[in-house]
């Protein structure tokens, strides 16, 4: 049902994302201050051979352009290199760890919209719950995931030890991550989707279906709900930014496996493949994601069409 | 589309993103709590290692780690004397360049080879060779020219150079034995196999979370001064990283772990007063945490203006209060854990502010401007000291900030400045610093080359930042690390010691320890000389 060329203009846009993307990481590598080879062995005082001979090896001894096109060129057969500190594929440094980041942000999204609709349908147009409600969102959203996380250790499972403290496998170590990490979407769901739904109540549909005899809660749920998705949709791209930003502090508070680990121990640890790999890997999931976006508003709201899309 | 077919598309959408998370997840799944340990022992600790080779890696994380999993050639005891482990005895030729090992008989490797002379040599020639990329054990043998094989049990080690501290080198986890067989079979994935002979056998690696080891049967080569010979008493032990000290602390006290490591010396007090558990403690040896001073541009390369540094700094009540007692200050560029300690230094340059006041004077910082800064010829006293956050352990930075604190009060503006690695780097490797400060974990005094010998500078690997070049520092310094008489070591080393604190060309401030919790059924955990955490003796009682 999808207009070809539509579909095939959204791929390439997403394409170019990603290819800037590789550009931007491959540049500001080389724009930041100090040797890249000294930075990544770090503090432990390298001998002379040993800084050449890495710095030989990732080719940053060769001009500018050399190591471009042989960056571009292992791009695109998908070659990431190797990871310096963990001697090991980069391929398979990431691949390993995505699983446990995508249970936690399908379940924080998941968790994130129920609670969000479940939200937003009580108490839209309801001034008095609306109010500690709203106020209440605005403190969750407004508080850093580590601080939720932490409190939610502490009392949780220091205390009342019903969940574990760290990595957890299945569905009991995943609860209190995944709360923590819907806790800061909730709050934005749930005012957008309110706002969206209060609007559509006033429309006068609404009221041709309360002439109809419809009750409130089938009126609120068929017809208000509907039209507060679509700009839940639009949110989801920016969603899937919160959800793996939030993943880095979530996954570190909790002991938890994941991509989240990965970034913020190859950046600490300046290696330059794995950062390479996360960018471009975050950026290819935004692209897709985004473009998922794109399909699904086609699907919710079939008034756009090809036309009205850039 | 009618809109019939509309909804039932958003509920199947709502539906299937359940389903999803459900499958993500496995809900209904899923171990509950973490009873049912079979003996395993559980032991958080606070960085994942990189690597697992220690002949690798440079940290001290993958060296607590692989003492376990690794023995050595020889051991060293609490009082800094080298035993046998897998070598029974050993000869040094006359010169000190030929060291002879007889290896002990009927140790196997955890995959089942046959400790022999061929093993030794692949163990050192794998640290040395470029394909390697040793970080940290290749420099330490850089005088190593290759091994033979005289017989099966006989390896003979050959050294450009005589080099006296080489058996504390070949004692630490840095230097445990691999087996030859793993080393041919997994090159380039060394980090993630590592199979020695130690009392644990590497199990698995899920990374991010856990590392499991697993009781070596047939482990019976312990080294002197273990509780028991044979296999450890343990089943296994569970490593969890857990990086956030709070989380860490938490999993203790709730019973989640038996054992944490990296106790914040702000938690001690809370755990030395609980019920239930032990807080641990272990000197480390080396060099405590140093403000090296950069002698060679002013202001610090007039002596008088270094001593008034060192003279304004009142570092017992800074460390007391920082580290509640945890970490003792330092008066030596050496631990007191360390052999060859001086402990005359102690007491030795006490907190003196007017004879800093004098001193600055005297070398001519006598104006102040309105910040109450001294200056000369309009030119405030001004220290710059560049840090990596990264390195900044312990509340290092809240340290220097005091450190700061104090030297304002004598007039000297101290710039404590947070920079990233890259750019922290271009400035210690330019020496464009007054200032940088480190500690460096080593049981062997030898550790003083590496930071005043003009020869070990940070472009040559050495840790002489600032090109310190004392002549009678590099004779004494050299001459005790080629002299094996232990006596004359002593001398030399307590001469340099306080040369260090004369000349101020650094300010030691804190000997650092590790600090491990312990849950009371835990029982039987010690410490090597370097203080990292062995678990041979330990066992968990009901």
């Amino acid at each position: 049902m999808l207009p070809l060329r539509w579909f095939a203009r959204r791929l390439l846009l997403a394409a170019t994302v990603v290819f800037g993307a590789a550009n931007a990481v491959f540049f500001a590598f080389r724009l930041l201050p100090g040797d890249p080879v000294r930075s990544m062995l770090g503090s432990t005082n390298p001998t002379p051979e040993l800084v050449e001979q890495v710095r030989h090896e990732l080719a940053l001894d060769e001009p500018l352009a050399v190591q471009y096109g042989r960056f571009m060129r292992r791009l695109f057969t998908g070659d990431l290199g190797e990871s310096f500190q963990l001697q090991q594929p980069v391929g398979e440094v990431i691949g390993d760890q995505l699983w446990p980041t995508v249970q936690l942000a399908t379940a924080a999204f998941a968790l994130a919209l129920l609670a969000a609709v479940t939200l937003a349908v009580l108490t839209a147009h309801r001034p008095r719950v609306r109010r500690i409600v709203s106020t209440l969102e605005l403190v969750a959203a407004s508080t850093p995931a580590f601080w939720t996380g932490m409190l939610l250790l502490a009392l949780l499972s220091f205390r009342w030890k019903w969940f574990p403290a760290m990595g957890g496998s299945g569905a009991v170590g995943l609860v209190l991550p995944a709360v923590t990490l819907a806790a800061g979407l909730v709050g934005v769901f749930s005012q957008v989707l309110r706002e969206e739904m209060e609007r559509a109540l006033e429309q006068p549909f609404v009221l041709t279906a309360r002439a109809r005899g419809s009750g409130e809660t089938a009126i609120r749920l068929r017809h208000a709900l509907r039209h507060g998705l679509i700009p839940l949709v639009t949110l989801a791209g920016w969603a899937m930014g919160a959800l793996f930003g939030g993943a880095v502090v979530v996954e570190s508070v909790f002991s938890r496996q994941g991509l989240g680990q990965v970034t913020a121990g190859a950046v600490a640890g300046r290696d330059l493949p794995v950062v390479t790999g996360m960018v471009l890997v975050s950026a290819l999931a935004f692209a897709l994601i985004n473009l998922a976006v794109d399909v699904l508003y086609r699907i919710v709201d079939p008034r756009i069409d090809e036309r009205s899309i850039g | 589309m009618s809109p019939r077919r509309h909804r039932t598309v958003i509920r199947r959408a709502l539906l299937s993103a359940i389903a999803l998370a459900c499958v993500a997840t496995g809900c209904g799944t899923g171990p509950g709590g973490g009873d049912g340990r079979d003996g395993r022992i559980v032991y958080a600790v606070d960085t994942q290692p990189d690597c697992l080779d220690p002949q690798i890696s440079p940290y001290d994380v993958t060296a607590a780690l692989g003492r376990n999993i690794f023995d050595s050639l020889v051991a060293m005891d609490a009082d800094g004397r080298i035993g046998p482990w897998l070598a029974t005895s050993w000869q040094i030729s006359r010169d000190g360049r030929t060291y002879t090992f007889r290896l002990r008989e009927g140790v196997r490797f955890h995959d089942g080879t046959a400790l022999d002379a061929a093993a030794v040599k692949a163990t050192l020639d794998h640290t040395v060779a470029p394909q390697t990329k040793s970080q940290y054990a290749a420099g330490l043998i850089s005088m190593y020219t290759g091994a033979t094989a005289v017989d099966a049990r006989t390896v003979r080690v050959a050294l450009s150079r005589p080099y006296a501290p080489l058996l504390q080198v070949l004692s630490t986890a840095t230097f445990g034995i691999q087996s030859p067989t793993a080393l041919r079979a997994n090159r380039g994935r060394t980090c993630l196999k590592p199979v020695g002979s130690g009392p644990f056998v590497f199990a698995g690696w899920a990374r991010n979370r856990r590392i499991e080891l697993d009781r070596n049967p047939n482990y019976a080569w312990a080294p002197a001064g273990v509780d028991h010979q044979g296999p450890a008493w343990a089943a296994g032990l569970t490593v969890e990283f857990i990086p956030e000290a709070a989380s860490r602390f938490g999993a203790l006290s709730s019973g989640q772990v038996d054992v944490a490591s990296a106790v914040p010396p702000s938690h001690t007090g809370r755990l030395r007063h609980a019920d239930g558990f032990r807080l641990l403690r272990a000197d480390q040896p080396g060099a405590p945490y140093t403000l090296l001073l950069n002698v060679n541009r002013a202001p610090l390369d007039d002596v008088r203006v270094r001593r008034a540094l060192q003279r304004s700094v009142r570092l017992d009540a800074l460390v007391k209060a920082l580290y509640s007692g945890a970490y003792d200050r330092a008066w030596s560029t050496l631990t007191p854990a360390t052999t060859g300690y001086a402990a005359t230094t102690e007491g030795s340059w006490p907190y003196d502010p007017d004879e800093a006041a004098r001193l600055l004077d005297e070398a001519g910082w006598t104006g102040r401007d309105e910040d109450g800064y001294r200056t000369k010829g309009g030119t405030r006293l001004t220290l710059h000291w560049p840090y990596m956050t990264s390195l900044m352990r312990d509340q290092r930075a809240l340290l220097g900030q005091g450190i700061q604190a104090e030297a304002k009060r004598a007039g000297i503006d101290v710039r404590f400045t947070a920079l990233e690695p890259g750019a922290y780097l271009e400035k210690a490797l330019g020496r464009d610093a007054d200032i940088l400060a480190f500690s460096w974990n080593r049981a062997e005094p030898d550790i003083m080359r590496s930071y005043f010998d003009s020869g070990q500078t940070g472009d040559k690997g050495g840790s002489n930042a600032f090109g310190i070049s004392d002549p009678r520092l590099d004779d004494w310094l050299r001459e005790a690390s080629a002299t094996r008489d232990p006596a004359r070591r002593a001398v030399l080393y307590a001469q340099a010691q306080s040369r260090v604190n004369q000349q101020v060309l650094a300010l030691p401030v804190y000997a650092p320890a590790t600090l491990v919790g312990a849950a009371d059924r835990v029982r039987g955990v010690t410490f090597d000389v370097q203080a990292y955490p062995l678990f041979h003796d330990a066992r968990l009682e009901d």
